[in-house]
This record gives structure tokens, C-alpha cells and sequence, in this order.
């Protein structure tokens, strides 16, 4: 990995991309493929497709705990233990938490990767366009600030990315749920079937689908091009898929860039700093610190693509100052840190299913269904702003049940040994207004050992997202129990920012650079060689999973990055 | 261990041919270095006889023939904190005990129907010591290869799904 040539010609390459996730393989891929030599920092360890999944084909037997977590990793990672994403099988996909130290002025739930790949390799790949409706939404509220682009902007770019990652999903025409270019739906349960027919029925305008999903339902040309197989069903996609059917970066977008022979992969490699040239007014290249060695190294570009993460990004940019920028890289506006937004969730309802006790499944898939928002939509209107969508699904129970019964012997075993009754939930994700005042900003004493200052969150749900969270639980329950189902309960188990891993907004793009760190191409406002394509960007959160819309926008600025090096702006 | 001799025997123990991050990996992985107490093979042995009283062999095998106790220790020892291990193995003492005092004999010696009557005795004496123990014995069992294997049906890459099939006479709850 080049750790031995130390001559700046050798340190130097026309694109450096700041990590190897879901924006950062999309840089990686868009930038090598238009002829430019790339480097791609990951700050994590390298992980090798397939080699490298430790868990990915194990049987249940051969773990240790059945994913339990031991009481040593509750106490060295008290704050990745607050939720399920980590745990026996994906102990060494998440950074430790005395690695990975942040401060909270407010309960902030980081979820930080430690491996080439980042988060592509454990997200929950449902994947949703946004809509004319979202990118109008500020404007139309009057709050923070209108986004710069529209629908009509990004989608030949969704459409592009969608072909190549494979999205399994069917056609709605909804106004508020663009479609994508799908792969087939997958099937849904009986359960399932039934609800759909009865929540469309008993309240128009609400509409239920299959997840949109980005695992291959059928591999086409695109994704068999790169070696990847179509979805068996496994439902262990967090663990890495050995047979590529789900996107990541090792699945999707590395085969394409190292294909093309212009690109370095350095793993281990925690960028410090944006470097700053005060007279060319441009950047020069980064700072790493190589998180082995605890070396300091320099690697210089002509374009620098920021795809460490919104908030990792973030952090980047803040500890990036120079004369130009006394509070952090391309912050003419103050905003840089500011407008932290993340998707509310663990509220809704469930409840059981009496009929079907003769159906039964074959298959474990790693999808749900999706209930496109309904609320704040057409005439709708309630008294709060934005809304939510449902993710959940129906499932028949198995042996986990009735464990917390009074009962044990032959007759408890036979019993469960049978397939028990279906269940359905739903549970909504809620959209999060951009407040200036949710903030992250950098501690001004205390580093981490790579010699980043700690991170601080000062950022929690207000009011809004508060009454939301009431119609969220409550239709849940009453959508249930209009479907049918029995002894249906709603639960609100409280939600923290950080918590859905959908954090986003710190960088936020805008007309106006007195009010945005972006400009409508991702472009930092003043630095015409930097572009930030992660969460970052993100005007407003909508309330649909957002990875899908950061590819495309990778994917749109890396295409007009280029065509302005061959025009010389650049 | 040094973290250099662990190291050494992992790549021993894996043959050697596993990449360094893989085994940095490996390594890196915490093992339980908490307060424990130690557990004699004769509280293993009776773990085992409660978890086949809880989960016995029917049609196909049971709790001890599919080694439930040894999930039931490992997951005691490592998960839970020394305040429970306590708690939890003094209920097994006490249903020992509890044995002698009802039928003179201890919990292994008793036959059947009384190792029966003395499990749904300990529903009562001691409901967390039993909601445990059925709970580590159920989870011991269902994800052995035994139980998840022959008490159950084990389809680790099914290449299909397919969410409204008729279910089949006898079909069997799937294992994952």
C-alpha cells in the first residue's frame, strides 16, 4: 500500500476519497472509471469480501453465546451496547467504544464502523427515492432553508445508481414515493397479503408494498458482471454476504475501481485534516494519522471527495482550519455541525394473526414491508409538519415463543417444535426537522489517539417529533386492528438522535453560502476542489432511509467534478 | 497470555492460513475477564439433569444429550454479572437440596416423575431461578446441532422464499 515511498509524486493522485462506505465506493468507482488515479482512505481495518465475513456462514451452534454479548463488552463499549447492531457476531464491524471516545451534552448514539467497507456492510439496505415533496418541504414550511436542487435534478441519477446496485421493489406511482428501476418484488407473507388488502381498503390513501430492498431478487447483467449471485434468503446480510447479493462496497463498487487499475485502497488511515493552500484558494490534499503505526502522513489531489460519514466528515471539516477558515473548512456560514438531523423510530404496534394456520414459508427474507407516509399529504393535514412511514412485517412464530410461560417437558418441546401463530408489526420512521440549534461540534481539549478531537452532541428531538410519535403509535394500532388482527399492543420504547444510524445534515448544501457549506453540486461553497457526498448534504431528512439518495448524489457530483477538471474550473 | 503468544496459538489453532485482519479480528475479540465463580462438574452434571427435565428426549433428543449445560455455564459465566451467577447457582443448590428434604435423595438420584414434581416445585420456590433456566435451556437447545437439526428443521441456505406455502402434515418450526 504504498507505505514505504515517501516522494510527494508518489504521495500524490488526481482524486483522494475520505472513506470506503456508501458514498466512498460510489466516489471510488464514478471517479477511476473517468480516467482519474484515486486513493481511498478507510479509517477502519480491511475486510475482504467473503475471506473475510468470520460469522457470515457459521451455524448457530458455532457461536458462543447465540449473540449474547459478554459482560467485558458491555464495559468496554457502554455506549455501542445501548443497541442491538452490535453484538458476538459483529464485535470486530464496530469500533470500540474506548477507541471511538465522544462526549454527549445530550444522549447521542454513534454508530462508527472499523472497517474498509463502513456501514454498506451492516445497513438495513432498504432503499427509497425522495420526492418533489421532500426537496419542496423547507420552502414550503418556511423553515431553515430550501434545497438547492429538485426531484427532477437527481433522478436520471437515482435511476443510474439503481440499475447498477439492484433494487427489489414494485411499482406504485406514488407522488410522495417516487418508483425506482426494480429489480422483482419480493413475496410477502399471507399475513401480509391480507393486511394490505384491508389497510387500502378501510383507509384510502394509505398504501402498503414490499420493502424496497437492496438485495438481488434476480441477479442481472450488471450485478453478475461483478460477481455477485442473486439473494438466498439467509437473512444474514449484516454479517457480510458471501455471495455478494446484497450492496456493499465490497460487493458492488470495489470489483469496478480496482478493475480499472487506478486504485489504492489504504485501510488504517484516520484523516485529520483537509490540507489548505491560502494562495491558490484550493485544497492541496489531507493529513492522515495511520491508526497502526500512530504516523502522521500527508497524500496530495487535485479534488478531494469527503465520504467519511455526515458526522465523521464533519468532524474532518471542523478540525481542518486555516487563516481562510478559522472555524472549520469551507464554514463561511457557521453552519458546518449545525442541523444534525437522524429518523425517529422504535414506536408503533403489533399484534396476532388467527388465520393461516395451515400456510407456512420456505426462505428467511431479509426484507419487510413499507407504508409510504400518508400523513401531511394532499388534504391530510395535522399539527405537526412532515411524517413517517411504516417498516415492519408479518412473521410465524417459533420456537422463541413462550418462553416466559410457566411450563416445561415433553409437552413444551412439542410444542414448539410446531410452527406457533403469525404476528405483524409495524413500527414507523419519522422525519426529523433540521434545527440549527442540534448541533456537533469539537471539544476543545480533550483527542482521541489519533490526535482527532472528541466530538461533542448537543442535539436531541423537540416538540414536533414529539406529537408525531403519538400518531405513529396510534395508527399503527388502529391500522392492526381494523386488519383483524388480535390482542394488538402499541409501544413508544423512546428514541435518541443517532439511534436510526441515519444521522445527517452537518454540511448542509444551499443557494446561499452565507447559509450553506454546499453549494447544489456538492461543491464546498469557496473550494471548488472539495466535495462532501455523504449524509452531510442533507437539507431536510424526509422520512424515507436515505443511503439510496446519497449514492445518487455520489454519483451526480463525481460526474460533475469531472467535467470541470476537462473544463479547467477545476 | 500475552497478546503475542494469544496470537501464536491462534494461528496455530487455524492453521495459519487466515489473513492478519481476520485474525487481528479473532484476537481482538474479548473474552470474559469479569468476576466469575467457578463451576464444579457436579453442578455441570446437574445443570444437565434439570435441562432434560425441562427439555427431555421425546421422539428426538433432549437438553443433556444435545449439551445445553455447557451453553447454560459459558453464557452464566460471561453475560451476566457476578450477583446473578450467584443468585442463579444458589437456586440450583437449593433445588438440590430441596430434593433431599422432599424424597431423601439428590435431584440426579430421583427418578422421573419426581424430577417432574421437583421442577414444577421450583416454579414457585424460586420463579427466577426457574424462568432462567428455562430460558438458557430453551436457547441451549434450539441453537445445538442436535436440537436445531433433528427436534427442529435446519435449512441454513434455503435459495428461495416464498411467504404463503401450504404447510406441510408434520412440518416442523424452522430452526432459524
Amino acid at each position: 500500500m504504498n507505505l514505504n515511498i515517501d516522494s510527494i509524486k508518489d504521495q500524490t493522485y488526481d482524486a483522494i476519497v475520505i472513506g470506503s462506505g456508501i458514498t466512498g465506493g460510489w466516489a471510488s468507482k464514478e471517479l477511476t472509471e473517468k480516467g482519474l488515479r484515486v486513493l481511498m482512505l478507510e479509517k477502519g481495518h480491511q475486510l475482504e469480501h467473503v475471506k473475510d465475513y468470520e460469522y457470515a456462514m457459521k451455524d448457530p451452534w458455532q457461536t458462543k453465546y447465540n449473540g449474547r454479548l459478554t459482560m467485558a463488552q458491555k464495559e468496554s463499549h457502554p455506549k455501542l451496547a445501548r443497541d442491538y447492531p452490535y453484538n458476538e457476531m459483529t464485535e470486530t464491524y464496530w469500533m470500540k467504544d474506548t477507541d471511538s471516545l465522544y462526549k454527549e451534552d445530550k444522549r447521542f448514539d454513534w454508530y462508527r464502523p472499523n472497517i474498509v467497507g463502513g456501514k454498506s456492510i451492516m445497513w438495513g439496505r432498504q432503499s427509497y427515492r425522495l420526492s418533489d415533496i421532500d426537496f419542496g418541504a423547507n420552502l414550503k414550511d418556511g423553515i431553515a432553508i430550501d434545497w438547492p436542487i429538485r426531484y427532477k435534478d437527481v433522478a436520471p441519477w437515482y435511476s443510474y445508481v439503481e440499475k447498477f446496485v439492484g433494487i427489489s421493489g414494485e411499482k406504485l406511482n406514488l407522488p410522495q414515493l417516487p418508483d425506482s428501476e426494480f429489480l422483482p418484488p419480493m413475496e410477502m407473507y399471507c399475513v401480509e397479503k391480507e393486511v394490505r388488502k384491508r389497510i387500502e381498503k378501510n383507509f384510502p390513501g394509505r398504501v402498503m408494498t414490499i420493502g424496497r430492498v437492496a438485495n438481488l431478487s434476480k441477479a442481472g447483467e450488471a450485478q453478475l458482471g461483478v460477481g455477485r449471485a442473486p439473494c438466498q434468503y439467509r437473512n444474514k446480510c449484516s454479517l457480510g454476504c458471501p455471495y455478494g447479493a446484497y450492496f456493499s462496497t465490497q460487493s458492488c463498487t470495489l470489483p469496478p475501481a480496482a478493475k480499472t487499475g487506478r486504485l489504492t485502497l489504504r485501510p488504517d488511515s484516520v484523516v485529520t485534516e483537509i490540507l489548505y493552500d491560502e494562495n491558490k484558494k484550493r485544497a492541496t490534499g489531507v493529513r492522515i494519522m495511520d491508526a497502526v503505526t500512530l504516523q502522521p502522513k500527508e497524500y496530495y489531489a487535485k479534488i478531494v471527495f469527503v465520504c467519511g460519514s455526515a458526522l465523521g466528515s464533519t468532524a474532518v471539516l471542523l478540525n481542518s482550519k486555516s487563516n481562510r477558515f478559522p472555524n472549520g473548512f469551507g464554514n463561511d456560514s457557521g453552519e458546518l455541525g449545525h442541523n444534525l438531523m437522524d429518523h425517529h423510530f422504535r414506536t408503533g404496534a403489533s399484534g396476532i394473526w388467527e388465520g393461516d394456520l395451515d400456510k407456512y414459508y420456505i426462505g428467511r427474507r431479509a426484507n419487510g414491508i413499507y407504508v409510504p407516509r400518508y400523513r401531511n399529504i394532499g388534504t391530510d393535514k395535522r399539527d405537526y409538519l412532515r411524517g413517517f412511514g411504516y417498516q415492519g412485517g408479518g412473521s410465524r412464530t417459533g420456537w422463541q415463543r413462550n418462553i416466559a410461560e410457566m411450563s416445561f417437558g415433553a409437552d413444551y418441546k412439542d410444542e414448539l417444535t410446531k410452527p406457533g401463530p403469525w404476528t405483524m408489526g409495524l413500527g414507523g420512521f419519522g422525519e426529523t426537522l433540521p434545527y440549527h440549534e442540534n448541533r456537533m461540534y469539537l471539544d476543545k481539549n480533550e483527542k482521541d489517539k489519533w490526535g482527532m478531537p472528541l466530538v461533542v452532541f448537543d442535539a436531541e428531538l423537540k416538540e414536533n417529533e414529539k406529537k408525531m410519535r403519538v400518531d405513529m403509535m396510534n395508527d399503527a394500532k388502529e391500522m392492526l386492528e381494523a386488519s383483524g388482527l388480535k390482542n394488538v399492543k402499541s409501544y413508544d420504547n423512546g428514541s435518541y438522535l443517532g439511534m436510526a444510524i441515519h444521522e445527517m445534515g452537518t454540511a448542509r448544501m444551499g443557494r446561499d453560502p452565507k447559509t450553506s457549506v454546499l453549494n447544489a453540486n456538492n461543491q464546498v461553497h469557496g473550494v471548488k476542489n472539495v466535495f462532501v457526498t455523504d449524509g452531510a448534504f442533507m437539507v431536510s431528512a424526509s422520512c424515507v432511509n436515505p443511503s439510496l439518495t446519497y449514492m445518487a448524489m455520489t454519483a451526480r457530483a463525481a460526474d460533475f467534478a469531472v467535467k470541470e477538471m476537462k473544463r479547467q474550473n477545476i | 497470555m500475552k497478546r503475542r503468544e494469544a496470537l501464536q496459538q491462534a494461528a496455530l489453532m487455524m492453521g495459519g492460513i487466515l489473513s492478519a485482519p481476520t485474525l487481528a479480528g479473532a484476537m481482538g475479540r474479548i473474552t470474559n475477564m469479569g468476576p466469575s465463580i467457578d463451576v464444579t462438574a457436579e453442578q455441570e452434571a446437574l445443570l444437565a439433569e434439570v435441562a432434560d427435565v425441562i427439555i427431555p428426549t421425546t421422539s428426538t433428543p433432549g437438553a443433556k444429550a444435545a449439551g445445553a449445560e455447557k451453553f447454560i455455564v459459558r453464557v452464566m459465566r460471561d453475560c451476566y454479572p457476578k450477583a446473578d451467577q450467584e443468585q442463579f447457582y444458589a437456586g440450583l443448590a437449593k433445588l438440590d437440596a430441596s430434593s433431599k428434604t422432599k424424597f431423601g435423595k439428590d435431584f440426579i438420584g430421583l427418578d422421573t416423575a419426581q424430577k417432574n414434581e421437583m421442577v414444577k416445585q421450583t416454579m414457585t420456590d424460586d420463579k427466577p431461578f426457574f424462568m432462567r433456566m428455562k430460558e438458557l435451556t430453551t436457547t441451549g437447545y434450539f441453537t445445538s446441532e442436535i436440537g436445531a437439526t433433528k427436534a427442529l428443521e435446519y435449512l441454513p441456505v434455503p435459495g428461495q422464499f416464498n411467504g404463503c406455502m401450504p404447510l406441510k402434515p408434520g412440518q416442523k418450526t424452522w430452526a432459524l
